[in-house]
């Protein structure tokens, strides 16, 4: 009983409050962040008090808090497991510029002109193949976003629905990759021939389930290197990598440091340990597998996901595509919202 | 001048409005400024849009819809759930009885999850059938409540004078608040339940409900500047708060009667002979549907069935509690202690609150409702707008105290989301009690406080621990909230939600059967230490 009322004890004066040097607010994965916090504490001796978001919430959570919380800022750095939102805050006002040497290697395009955030540890947007329903031969499988609106995968391939997440980054990045017209065309095709699923997760497992008639996907790298981790016979293609097409989705993890936030100086060293070498590498050998944006960073095992100098990007500019997110996710939520 | 013990007897009503305007009024209050405050000063515009576009009314049918058959689940589960368990001779009865709010404490996005993963698990009507079951034991608890304050003789009287039926319709009338606010909550969780229906329209997307797109607004929210982008998820909260209203007014209708006396019987044990143990199949398929496939669904998951490394074993079902432990043993610890701060602060408000509410200001029955019609993202956000606004930073910073940081602020978040548990159960628990009780108390020279010590409080009791139960449970496993506010990020279902979502089902499914096993066995323990004399589990 005495060690019951301790535990309490302890627990309670945890939760009332303890003394923290920096404040983050984490949109990765917890199972893969919480141990690079942990480890940065050791190396710096500055206590974190980190923050996780959650799937469920899809970022909407930290991001809220930051916008909600502008008039007296608790968060010191914003690291998002996308970009879209934090160029979002910046557009807002929100972040405050800051070039840190650890950055140096990263290519400029994963960092902001004015210094607001800076990109490490993509994921790409590729298709996840069940190599049991589609066969080893890969000429067979699909190589594009365009055939997803092919009538000859009419109920055998998926996509979540655009509305949050990466998925909504990447639709948004198609609209102008594309040009509306081509984008609405290449919408009203894919509209009947997809599996509309509630996350890149579903579609990963809807792939890998073997019970079911979908045959590829659309996911994330990250989800995609689970699957392959549980021992399922998956494959994956970055997709339009043929010459003239549109290339590979690829969304970095971003870095800010918030305005006004309580610890800019502790900020700044946080920072600079993010987007240091040595994170990249952690991160590409974790589950989740990100695509190091340093082509000298050893970039994940699996063969499947290739380095950054192995594929080509899809060129887009995340400044134009934060700065519509807004009314392109309204747009999205009248098409894939209602009783069809 | 009123005397000191008038003072003393009016801290807890004070506490409790206090309570009012700190966490509801001014935290939704914040949130509905917002949106009529624009860039150009006053403005109406964004109300405008509410259900504006075809396909926002779609949801809103869809969500009327999925609430109404959810709530036929839940009265068919909860109800017999509890008529049986409570009112019959059924074999067990005392085992499955407390049993009954079981199916609350695993959230049900992963009961969603559990049962896609071996049945072809989709669309409309299952969902309402899942989220029926989910939400089943609000109306199995406030039916038993319900059903333990009736005073026997009356049935008796009814079924000696009348018979068998009117006796039976004369019970059911009895009953019935306690019935209608049970469905309201089932109706209001069911509504505001954006999770499960969209998961479980996996197949051919073929509808989605209001609080799906309410959701979806959010990062409107999040990533616009305009002002119509900004408070949109708020704007389209007010037709959920519509819904509430109305159906709050449906459930209102059925005022409970005074009926405890001093000479109180409770309802005869019916027999029911030869469908004894026929009877069985009802709590049996509930409990099966509500608790034992999700958890054997979390037992195949711990034991590593979503793998194919190798085969499900003991021993992948060690490592995944060991890991669960490793991952989340101060969550565990950390949210029991959220959920039992939350329930002391909930009954510390909704006792007097009830109080008030049922002997004088029936309004407050309205007003509590209010928390839990908005979405808990809003509340959340409103709080956040409150308890860190320049104002109340300066107050941290002149008390040397920073209270957003706290578990308090989660505590007084999910006390105020849970507020009409406490009000509208106590405020009719307090119906059922004469005046002439306190009225004598008053007589002899008793003061309020001691009224209230001496007379409400004992008769209030289980219905008291009703709600705390309720209370508990819906804590322990509340998550909108907890991704909101800065101290909620300690809690196990946050914690649960991103395991489950990266692959991590092993780990997880320990994870969920610890949670159900620690928070339902807090409620069977003190019924079991207390001899059952605090029994309202249904």
């Amino acid at each position: 009983m005495k060690q019951i009322l301790a535990l309490a004890f302890a627990t309670l004066l945890a939760a009332c409050g303890r003394s923290t040097d920096v404040t983050l607010y984490v949109a990765l994965d917890q199972e893969h962040s919480e141990a690079l916090v942990r480890r940065f504490e050791e190396e710096s001796g500055l206590r974190v008090n980190a923050r996780f978001d959650t799937e469920a919430s899809k970022t909407v959570g930290l991001v809220s808090a930051i916008v909600s919380e502008k008039d007296r800022p608790r968060c010191d750095v914003f690291w998002n497991n996308e970009l879209a939102h934090t160029v979002s805050l910046g557009q807002k006002g929100l972040l405050e510029p800051y070039a840190s040497p650890a950055a140096a290697g990263i290519p400029a395009a994963f960092k902001a002109e004015d210094g607001t955030w800076t990109g490490f540890a993509a994921r790409a947007r590729i298709l996840i193949v069940n190599t049991d329903k589609l066969g080893t031969d890969r000429s067979a499988w699909p190589t594009s976003i365009e055939d997803f609106a092919d009538p000859k995968w009419k109920g055998r391939c998926a996509i979540a629905r655009p509305l949050t997440g990466t998925t909504l980054t990447h639709f948004a990045a198609l609209r102008f990759a594309l040009g509306e017209e081509r984008f609405q065309a290449w919408l009203d095709a894919i509209q009947d021939n997809v599996v509309w699923l509630q996350s890149n997760g579903a579609t990963m497992r809807q792939t890998a389930d073997p019970q079911t008639e979908i045959a590829f996907a659309l996911t994330d790298t990250d989800d995609f290197h689970v699957a392959l981790q549980k021992g399922h016979a998956v494959g994956a293609v970055f997709p339009d990598q043929a010459e003239g097409g549109l290339g590979t989705m690829l969304i970095p993890n971003s870095v800010a440091v918030v305005r006004g936030g309580p610890h800019p100086e502790a900020a700044k060293k946080l920072v600079d340990f993010i987007v240091s070498e040595q994170v990249e590498a952690i991160l590409a050998a974790s589950k989740s597998a990100q695509i190091p944006v340093r082509a000298a960073v050893q970039g994940p095992e699996s063969a499947w996901i290739l380095g950054i100098d192995d594929f080509r990007p899809m060129v887009w500019d995340a400044d134009e595509v934060a700065s519509h997110l807004a009314e392109l996710s309204a747009a999205f939520a009248q098409r894939y919202g209602g009783t069809r | 001048m009123p005397r000191p013990v008038d003072l003393l007897a009016r801290l807890p009503l004070a506490f409790a409005a206090a309570f009012g305007v700190l966490c509801i009024v001014l935290p939704i209050g914040a949130m509905l400024l917002e949106t009529v405050h624009g860039p150009d000063g006053f403005t109406l515009a964004p109300w405008a849009t509410i259900l504006a576009t075809e396909v926002d009314r779609q949801q809103i049918l869809a969500s009327v819809g999925l609430g109404l058959v959810a709530v036929a689940v839940a009265i068919v589960f909860g109800f017999g759930h509890a008529w049986l368990t409570t009112a019959t001779d059924l074999p067990g009865a005392p085992v499955l009885g407390p049993l009954g709010i079981a199916p609350l404490v695993i959230p049900p996005i992963l009961v969603a999850m559990g049962f896609a993963d071996f049945a072809p698990a989709s669309g409309f009507w299952f969902c309402a059938l899942l989220l029926g079951t989910s939400y089943a034991p609000f109306v199995a608890v406030m039916t038993a409540r319900g059903l333990r304050a009736v005073d026997g003789r009356s049935y008796e009287a009814a079924l000696v004078a009348r018979g068998r039926g009117p006796a039976e319709g004369l019970l059911l009338r009895s009953i019935l608040p306690e019935i209608a606010a049970g469905c309201l909550f089932a109706f209001l969780f069911v509504i505001s339940e954006h999770g499960v229906p969209e998961f479980l329209t996996v197949k051919g997307k073929a509808w989605h409900t209001y609080a799906e797109g309410v959701f979806g607004r959010w990062t409107r929210r999040a990533t616009g500047v305009a002002h119509e982008d900004v408070v949109s998820p708020i704007v389209a909260a007010v037709p959920l708060i519509a819904i509430t209203s109305l159906a709050l007014w449906a459930a209102l209708r059925f005022r409970a009667r005074s009926m405890l006396r001093s000479d109180f019987r409770p309802l005869p044990t019916r027999t029911l002979g030869k469908w004894r143990l026929p009877a069985l199949l009802l709590p049996v398929t509930y409990l099966t549907c509500g608790v034992g496939v999700p958890i054997f669904v979390m037992t195949r998951w711990a034991m590593g069935s979503t793998q194919t490394r190798e085969p499900m074993s003991v021993d992948i079902l060690r490592r995944s509690f060991r890991a669960g432990l490793e991952q989340s043993g101060d969550d565990l610890g950390y949210t029991l202690l959220l959920a039992l701060l939350t329930t002391g602060l909930l009954l510390a408000v909704s006792i007097p609150a009830a109080r008030a509410a049922a002997r004088r200001f029936p309004a407050i029955d309205h007003l509590a409702v209010l928390p839990v019609a908005v979405p808990a993202v809003l509340l959340a956000i409103g709080f956040v707008k409150v308890f860190n606004s320049p104002v109340a930073g300066s107050l941290y910073d002149a008390v040397g105290y920073d209270v957003y940081d706290s578990m308090g602020v989660v505590g007084c978040a999910y006390a105020a989301r849970f507020l009409p548990f406490g009000v509208l159960t106590l405020s009719q628990a307090v119906r059922r009690l004469p005046r002439s009780a306190e009225e004598a108390a008053r007589l002899t020279g008793r003061g309020p406080v001691a009224c209230g010590l001496r007379i409400h409080l004992p008769a209030l009791l289980p219905a008291i621990w009703s709600v705390a139960c309720l209370t508990f449970v819906l804590a322990a496993r509340e998550l909108d909230v907890a991704v909101v506010l800065p101290a909620g990020n300690d809690t196990v279902v946050r914690r649960l939600s991103n395991i489950v979502h990266f692959g991590g089902e092993d780990a997880g499914g320990a994870l969920a059967l610890m949670l159900l096993v620690a928070v339902t066995s807090l409620p069977i323990l003190t019924v079991l230490l207390t001899g059952r004399k605090l029994r309202p589990l249904s």
